[in-house]
């Protein structure tokens, strides 16, 4: 990807997936105080998974001539998070939100973009589906679009 | 909006043929019709390959009935898919492209081509599962560059969604 080839839809939409990735980075930090073992030890790795995400586009971003989006200070959880079972919504949460990020990056016209924002894609569908304990027919669009 | 623009740029594309046979004078004054876009190859191929898999499952649904409730899961999802792919490309009646490529159903589970399809015992069966799955996803992929921005999301969706199987079958495998 070059500064000169990428077109302001294609900066846009991976802006949004960096500002998903910061979400996700700050809310696993939040969802992994509340879990334990196993569940801790994923979170843990999918910290990290979004952490590499987000250093990613941010290169992406600054190669193609742009200035990435910071992280917020701080977030609004969309829920209380106070035990495991609201920490796990919360990553299934995060994951959603990231998976329909990088939807949009899929509908971009940069065709190595939008590659890559389909192997995000599946990346964090495969993570929200871990957390939720099911499997959803088309991550990344909200439910009620192909009803 | 721009999927219901995008469907109807499809089926248009589609039945070009069939609109310059009806408004000329004859076949024989006519060029070879167009042949299908890129787009609708990559339609036809992702259809099939929903309507194979469908067909694979319903036979080990039936093989491995522990698994039953695993499988029809992913099985229904498969099937979701191939609907949604289907409102994609409509192939108006009398078209030379229409055969071939959108049966009307798919594959009864357990017809002699599915069976062939899957291996006999329940782990190499789940480890077939779990290839097809990868090479579908993989094949969608592949099919990104040939297809416009709203089919591109919902094959990267479809894709998404048949990742999660392969860990769901890993999962069934112990």
């Amino acid at each position: 990807m070059s500064g000169t080839a990428v077109g302001p839809g294609t900066v846009s939409a991976l802006q949004a997936a960096l500002a998903a990735e910061h979400a996700a980075v700050y809310g696993y930090g939040v969802a992994g105080a509340y879990l334990d073992g196993p569940a801790r030890t994923a979170a843990t790795a999918d910290w990290y998974a979004h952490q590499v995400a987000r250093d990613t586009l941010e290169a992406m971003l600054r190669q193609a001539g742009a200035k990435p989006v910071a992280a917020a200070p701080a977030y609004q959880l969309p829920h209380k998070v106070n035990g495991p079972v609201s920490a796990t919504a919360l990553a299934v949460l995060l994951e959603n939100r990231v998976t329909a990020a990088y939807l949009g990056v899929v509908a971009v016209s940069d065709l190595a973009v939008r590659q890559f924002g389909a192997r995000a894609m599946a990346a964090a569908a495969g993570r929200a589906a871990s957390w939720r304990g099911r499997t959803v027919a088309f991550p990344g669009f909200p439910p009620s679009a192909f009803s | 909006m721009a999927d219901r623009t995008r469907r109807g740029v499809l089926a248009a594309a589609a039945s070009l043929p069939l609109l310059a046979v009806s408004g000329c004078k004859g076949v024989g004054a006519l060029a070879p019709p167009p042949r299908p876009g890129p787009d609708v190859r990559v339609l036809r191929a992702a259809i099939a390959a929903e309507e194979a898999m469908i067909a694979r499952y319903g036979t080990a649904i039936t093989r491995f009935p522990g698994l039953a409730k695993t499988l029809a899961g992913l099985r229904a999802e498969h099937r979701l898919h191939l609907a949604e792919l289907r409102t994609r490309l409509v192939i108006p009646p009398g078209s030379p492209y229409r055969s071939g490529f959108t049966s009307p159903s798919p594959r009864p589970a357990g017809s002699p081509g599915a069976a062939a399809a899957l291996p006999a015992g329940q782990a190499a069966a789940l480890d077939f599962l779990q290839t097809a799955e990868d090479s579908a996803a993989a094949a969608l992929l592949r099919g990104l560059p040939s297809v416009p921005p709203s089919l591109a999301q919902l094959l990267a969706s479809v894709a998404a969604s048949e990742s999660t199987h392969v860990a769901v079958l890993r999962s069934a495998a112990g």
